[in-house]
């Protein structure tokens, strides 16, 4: 178990055995979820060029509109035309939101900007605002800084051709980025919402195609749990598909019917045979006394007179009738019981040996016979006995004229019994074997039937008839152990 | 930033719409050429439109306000004819005085007097001129008594010059300009007409509460309305000096007079710019 419990959570988390109730919607939301999110990506890229594309409108047209106004200043070099300039800018480009415009004269000072507190006049432009301008002024586009989320635009101002200075501003692109994460989080709550809903509709779908399916799945459970296979409405289905596998089923359902039906009268047929061998054997031991008998009749009625010759007739007659009571008790002992009235004893084979006795006699074979089953075994003594008597007669059929025919019978140590019946014939055939192996498929078409009744008893009985190796012929051995329910019962009492 | 005064710029409108037949008459008259400099917040367009209004009723002819950007424009125009009259500065006026004559002298809160504020960033907790040694300072123009003539005349007195005691100078051209400059931080300190600082602390106390008045200098004489000498009798001189002296008279010059902060005009006084002219003459001798 310890080496089990890992294994089958491996197994189960394997995406390969999940059921397809949880697979199929599993598949449609990562679908969904995948097509989601390359069009939203597709969308936040066309977004984001946009936005960029709004920003350097809006950045140029800032810059055209200012540039104009400050570049006289710059030739100037004019502190406070050049602040009067940026400073009423300030507030009239809401669009770009700028949050800080510089002057910049040719040799890197700031000649005024809009915020002197925050960027006196004379002090050199900080790096964090040259970079991105020269970054700028090359690329003819914003410098974007999204972790800062700011945007910084430049444009050198020239006079005659002549560099005058450079038009800085730093723009506050919050609003822009604000709006972009509104988007991506819109997308990414509607893409799980579909995804969650074409998942749910999935289930729901999947559920309604796998009914048929999931019906047929109960009926194959119910099969092999013991239960007699029941067949599917065909209406049930839906599709070609399902209509198919319901169809499939129900023909397999009938097949197995017509199967049993057929084993069924096969094993009545089988029943009646060995009814017809037995009762046969049983006419045969009851004959052979008979002769003795009539011969005993007819001396006593011509010699009855005679003292020595009646009491050895007499004798005759009491041993002959002896011999006949024991061959009918055995018949009584065989078939007064029907099946589970009785546990099985060591008597219930030794009857057996009377009612083969004739079998063995006609082939003139030498049986050994070894009985040490002891009384009350908690097994069914009349489905013993058959299984008993079935090989038996198998085993006397196999057998070549004056071999050995052997019979063992004990207990087993958790109760039950054990049979083992061996001959010294050609070997069991292949097929005969196999009717072992699969006692529950069909009956065979040529010989072995006696086999295949009690292979399939054993195996009712929860037991199994097996081939043990052996120099020479066949050995059988029948399990037979105490049924569960047996034992529920004397665990009971 | 414009100055704010609703109610100053309704009255103001409301005059010059009650002038409206009379200039519509005007019209077809030459017009005045009327100039202005900063020594007021000639900014607010409404009452440059107001005052025009008012004098092209009074003197039944087209008003033309003349602006320039500085004070040596105008005087420069003032001078060779182009403009009828002038509202200068006295310091320019001393300069030409052998030129120019004042028809009218404003009155500010009853007389005709005004001082040069020395302004300063609050963080400097400046007290004294001194204090400013090595900051930035804005004046105001060149020609401007109280936006640079009164500061430069304090270093004189003390061997120092603008470009020797201040870290950096600049000009603003025009008085409201230098207290923005302050107030935004552009400049820690500037030179400033009091009265133009005074009015603002009214229609925009949110430029003024954000710079310190340091020192207030003696009281000179109010910018003053100037004209030719040669065109003193002319028709338009005498009308300009009506019109000015007697604004108070009438409901539409007293509302100017109002959102101009002023009481009215009154004649030059003897000896008004005796101040102003003695701080020229000083700079101009150690020169």
């Amino acid at each position: 178990m310890r080496r089990a419990g890992p294994r089958r959570l491996r197994v189960q988390l394997d995406p390969r055995h999940w059921p397809l109730l949880l697979t199929v919607p599993l598949t449609v939301a990562a679908l969904v979820a995948g097509v989601a999110t390359v069009t939203g990506q597709a969308v936040l890229a066309r977004m984001e060029a946009d936005q960029g594309r709004h920003l350097a409108a809006l950045g140029a047209a800032f810059l055209d509109g200012l540039a104009t106004a400050v570049q006289p200043a710059a030739v100037r070099a004019d502190v406070w035309e050049a602040f009067d300039a940026l400073d009423r800018a300030s507030g009239q480009y809401e669009a770009l939101r700028p949050t800080l415009s510089v002057v910049v004269l040719p040799d890197g000072s700031v000649l005024a900007s809009s915020s002197p507190r925050v960027l006196r006049t004379g002090a050199a432009l900080p790096r964090s605002l040259s970079g991105p301008a020269d970054q700028a002024i090359a690329s003819g586009s914003p410098a974007i800084d999204e972790r800062a989320g700011r945007a910084v635009v430049a444009r050198v101002l020239l006079e005659g051709g002549v560099p005058v200075g450079r038009l800085v501003a730093e723009a506050d692109i919050g609003a822009l980025l604000a709006e972009r994460d509104a988007v991506v989080r819109t997308l990414v709550l509607a893409n799980i919402g579909i995804a969650a809903l074409f998942a749910a509709a999935g289930a729901l779908l999947v559920r309604r195609i796998l009914l048929p399916t999931e019906r047929l799945r109960q009926r194959l459970l119910e099969a092999t749990q013991g239960r007699r296979p029941e067949p599917l409405d065909a209406q049930a289905g839906s599709g070609p598909e399902h209509l198919a596998l319901v169809n499939a089923w129900n023909g397999a359902v009938a097949a197995i019917a017509e199967r049993d039906l057929m084993a069924g009268r096969l094993a009545r047929e089988e029943g009646r045979a060995q009814l017809g061998r037995l009762t046969a054997a049983m006419a045969h031991e009851v004959n052979n006394p008979l002769g003795g008998l009539m011969t005993a009749v007819d001396t006593l009625s011509e010699y009855g007179d005679r003292r020595d010759i009646r009491e050895e007739a007499v004798g005759l007659l009491r041993r002959g009738l002896d011999d006949i009571r024991k061959v009918v008790r055995a018949g009584l002992s065989s078939w007064k019981t029907g099946p589970g009235e009785a546990p099985l004893a060591a008597q219930d084979f030794e009857d057996l040996r009377l009612l083969i006795r004739h079998e063995v006699s006609r082939r003139g074979l030498t049986l050994d016979w070894r009985n040490d089953l002891p009384d009350g075994v908690r097994v069914d003594r009349t489905l013993a006995r058959q299984i008993a008597l079935n090989l038996l007669l198998n085993a006397a059929a196999a057998s070549p004229p004056k071999g050995v025919l052997s019979f063992r019978a004990q207990g087993l140590s958790q109760g039950g019994a054990v049979i083992e019946v061996s001959d010294v014939g050609t070997g069991l055939p292949a097929d005969a074997e196999s009717l072992l192996a699969a006692p529950d498929g069909p009956p065979p078409s040529g010989g072995g039937l006696g086999l295949w009744t009690a292979a399939r008893l054993a195996r009712s009985q929860g037991g199994r008839i097996t081939r043990e190796p052996t120099p020479r012929g066949t050995r059988l051995v029948a399990e037979l152990p105490v049924p569960s329910h047996a034992k529920e019962v004397a665990h009971a009492s | 930033m414009a100055p704010a005064c609703p109610a100053g710029r309704r009255a103001v409108l409301a005059a010059v719409a009650l002038a409206g037949p009379r200039r519509a008459r005007a019209t077809s008259l030459a017009p005045v050429r009327f100039g202005l400099t900063p020594v007021f917040l000639e900014s607010d367009l409404a009452l440059l439109r107001a005052l025009s209004g008012h004098m092209e009723a009074a003197l039944g002819t087209p008003v033309e306000l003349v602006k320039r950007r500085t004070y040596q424009e105008v005087v420069g125009l003032l001078l060779a004819g182009q403009l009828d009259a002038a509202w200068i500065c006295g310091f320019p006026y001393v300069r030409h005085a052998d030129r120019l004559s004042v028809l009218a002298v404003p009155v500010h809160r009853g007389r005709p007097l005004y001082q040069s504020y020395l302004i300063a960033d609050p963080s400097l907790r400046a007290r004294s001129l001194a204090d400013l040694r090595g900051r930035s300072h804005a004046f105001s123009d060149p020609d401007s008594n109280s936006g640079c003539l009164t500061t430069r005349w304090l270093l004189a007195g003390q061997d120092l010059s603008p470009a020797t005691f201040f870290g950096t100078t600049f000009f603003a051209y025009g008085h409201r300009n230098v207290v923005r400059a302050v107030s935004s931080g552009l400049a820690e300190s500037g030179s400033v007409d009091g009265y133009v600082w005074e009015t603002m602390a009214e229609t925009e106390p949110g430029l003024t509460s954000t710079t310190d008045v340091v020192a207030r200098s003696a009281w000179q004489g109010f910018p003053p309305v100037c004209c030719l000498t040669a065109s003193r009798q002319g028709a338009a001189a005498r009308g300009i000096e009506a019109t000015l002296l007697g604004m108070a008279a009438s409901p539409a010059g007293t509302e100017i007079l109002r959102a101009l902060r002023l009481d009215g005009f009154m004649p030059e006084r003897p000896s008004l710019y005796d101040g102003i002219r003695a701080m020229s003459q000083d700079l101009e001798s150690r020169a």
